[in-house]
């Protein structure tokens, strides 16, 4: 058995980056799926592994590690197989600038809309005063609060236009980049291109009207040139939810 | 490869970068600029400029390369120490490795944020308030992220929410807690060996000892840590570079507090 284990939800957003970087380098790991849906990072058993509640984590060994992008880069550090970072400095500076950009800009806004249409309404139907116990026991105060909203689906108007905005915005600065090069950060496939395909495999599929074959080529060509990896295919389908199936949009020729 | 930094007094971001810069050694022309009469976003030469336009950090110095915009403070000095060859400001070992980085994200995150909204709020209020309507939005209108700019308006207006200020005091008080508990085995650096996350974490809590000395009380080691950074020739040749009698006293609109929560 490997020394490894990573412990996950969905092969989505920040659990599907980790996953990725794995299956990329070839390194054999123990799955742990963690219920997102059913709280199971707030439990105990969880807490013992990462005491801040928050997924992903991995152990190798007796190593426990947490973040999941700093997590990516010392899979790719630590293990044979594929190199996941360029070699030049400013390539690097690169990947790295465009996965602080996603972690801490875009993606909050992309999980704000993902939470107010699959996650609050798929925990909403359960029990309150279950929810409410749930919410208390999470350790961070941040984290408490965005898992009411989520729930109670109490995102302002204010919020959800600026997390719109902001994908729209993203997604064109994103295109533009992919005019660039092949690869987001550099001329070859990296951590960057695993972080931003975590964001946006259904990209088509969630926001239509911003992004297709017409107006968004160079995003599409870039998630069809992700998706076609083995590495890929075997991680989504690892996934448990209508949401990351919603990856086999990328198999039609036409979007 | 034409390579320009420009930067802001050493304090906060543009100290971790001059530090890292000295600790390198390279030769790199250094061009100071004034953050708080909008300088940063009227650059010349510049032919690629989505990271200074869109970086998470606000303010910060740029790194010009052939026209290539380049920011965030901690991802510069990786930079700097890996054209450098290496520099010693990166562990080597992935383990030490993965720690700096997680180290420096959770800084950046979390007290960055927190650092900056107070600093801005104690000395770059009184500069921007002081500007004419027509000044401040020649540096408005050149701007060209819409949430950087409202962070610059919320500065002038000193329209900051109370409870931003106290979360913004807790997280300051968290970060020293953490740098307490980490130099508790009598360790000389954060990390063990000095790295960018001392720079790092240096050019956040400088500015705030001045602020909230009463949250530096009860931290003695993080307090003679501030002094061990202070005294290294690479940090004081960073801080000669100040135009101002105390650089921890400049601050400019920094990274956005967490959405979410």
């Amino acid at each position: 058995m490997a020394d490894i284990t990573l412990y996950h939800w969905e092969p989505n957003a920040n659990s599907g980056k980790p996953m990725l970087a794995l299956m990329e380098k070839g390194v054999e790991f123990n799955s742990h799926y963690i219920d997102m849906l059913q709280f199971d990072q707030h439990k105990p058993d969880y807490l013992a592994i990462n005491p801040q509640g928050t997924i992903p984590a991995m152990t190798h060994g007796d190593r426990v590690l947490v973040e999941s992008t700093a997590i990516m880069e010392y899979v790719n550090e630590e293990f044979d197989g594929p190199e996941l970072m360029p070699a030049d400095p400013r390539d690097r500076w690169r990947v790295r600038w465009w996965m602080k950009f996603m972690d801490q800009w875009l993606a909050p806004s992309f999980s704000m809309i993902g939470w107010s249409v699959f996650v609050g309404p798929m925990v909403r139907q359960r029990d309150p005063k279950e929810l409410e116990a749930a919410i208390d026991r999470i350790p961070l105060p941040e984290r408490r609060t965005s898992w009411r909203k989520a729930i109670n689906g109490t995102f302002s108007e204010a919020e959800m236009a600026e997390s719109q905005r902001r994908v729209a915005l993203g997604i064109q600065l994103l295109e533009q980049e992919l005019g660039k090069r092949e690869w987001l950060a550099s001329d070859q496939y990296s951590l960057a291109d695993v972080n931003g395909f975590n964001l946006a495999y259904a990209l088509p599929l969630s926001q239509p009207h911003l992004s297709n074959d017409e107006l968004t080529p160079n995003i599409l060509r870039w998630l069809r040139a992700i998706y076609a990896r083995p590495a890929v295919k075997a991680c989504w389908a690892l996934g448990r939810t209508d949401m990351v199936k919603r990856v086999s949009i990328l198999e039609q020729e036409h979007i | 490869m034409a390579m320009i930094l420009y930067h802001g007094e050493p304090n906060g971001p543009s100290f971790t970068v001059l530090a890292a810069l000295a600790e390198t050694g390279l030769d790199i022309e250094c061009r100071p600029i004034d953050l708080l009469a909008g300088e940063r976003h009227s650059l010349p030469g510049l032919t690629e400029t989505i990271a200074r336009d869109m970086g998470i950090e606000g303010e910060g110095p740029v790194l010009v390369i052939d026209g290539e915009a380049m920011t965030e403070s901690v991802f510069l000095a990786q930079f700097l120490d890996e054209m450098a060859g290496g520099a010693g400001l990166q562990p080597s070992d992935p383990l030490a490795h993965w720690e700096m980085m997680m180290w420096c994200r959770q800084i950046t995150e979390r007290l960055s944020p927190a650092a900056s909204l107070l600093g801005n709020v104690a000395h770059a209020h009184y500069r921007l308030d002081e500007m004419s309507d027509e000044e401040f939005a020649t540096i408005a209108d050149s701007i060209v992220s819409d949430d950087l700019r409202l962070r610059w308006q919320a500065v002038r207006d000193n329209d900051i929410n109370d409870a931003h200020v106290g979360d913004s005091r807790d997280k300051v008080a968290q970060a020293v807690e953490r740098c307490e508990k980490k130099l508790k085995d009598g360790r000389e650096w954060l990390m063990g060996d000095f790295s960018i996350a001392d720079l790092e974490t240096y050019g956040w809590l400088a500015g705030m000892e001045q602020l909230f000395p009463e949250v530096f009380e009860d931290a003695p080691r993080t307090r003679a840590w501030l002094g061990r950074v202070k005294a290294r020739p690479t940090v004081k040749a960073a801080l000669a570079r100040a135009g101002v009698a105390e650089p921890r006293d400049s601050w400019a609109p920094g990274p956005e507090i967490n959405r979410w929560g």
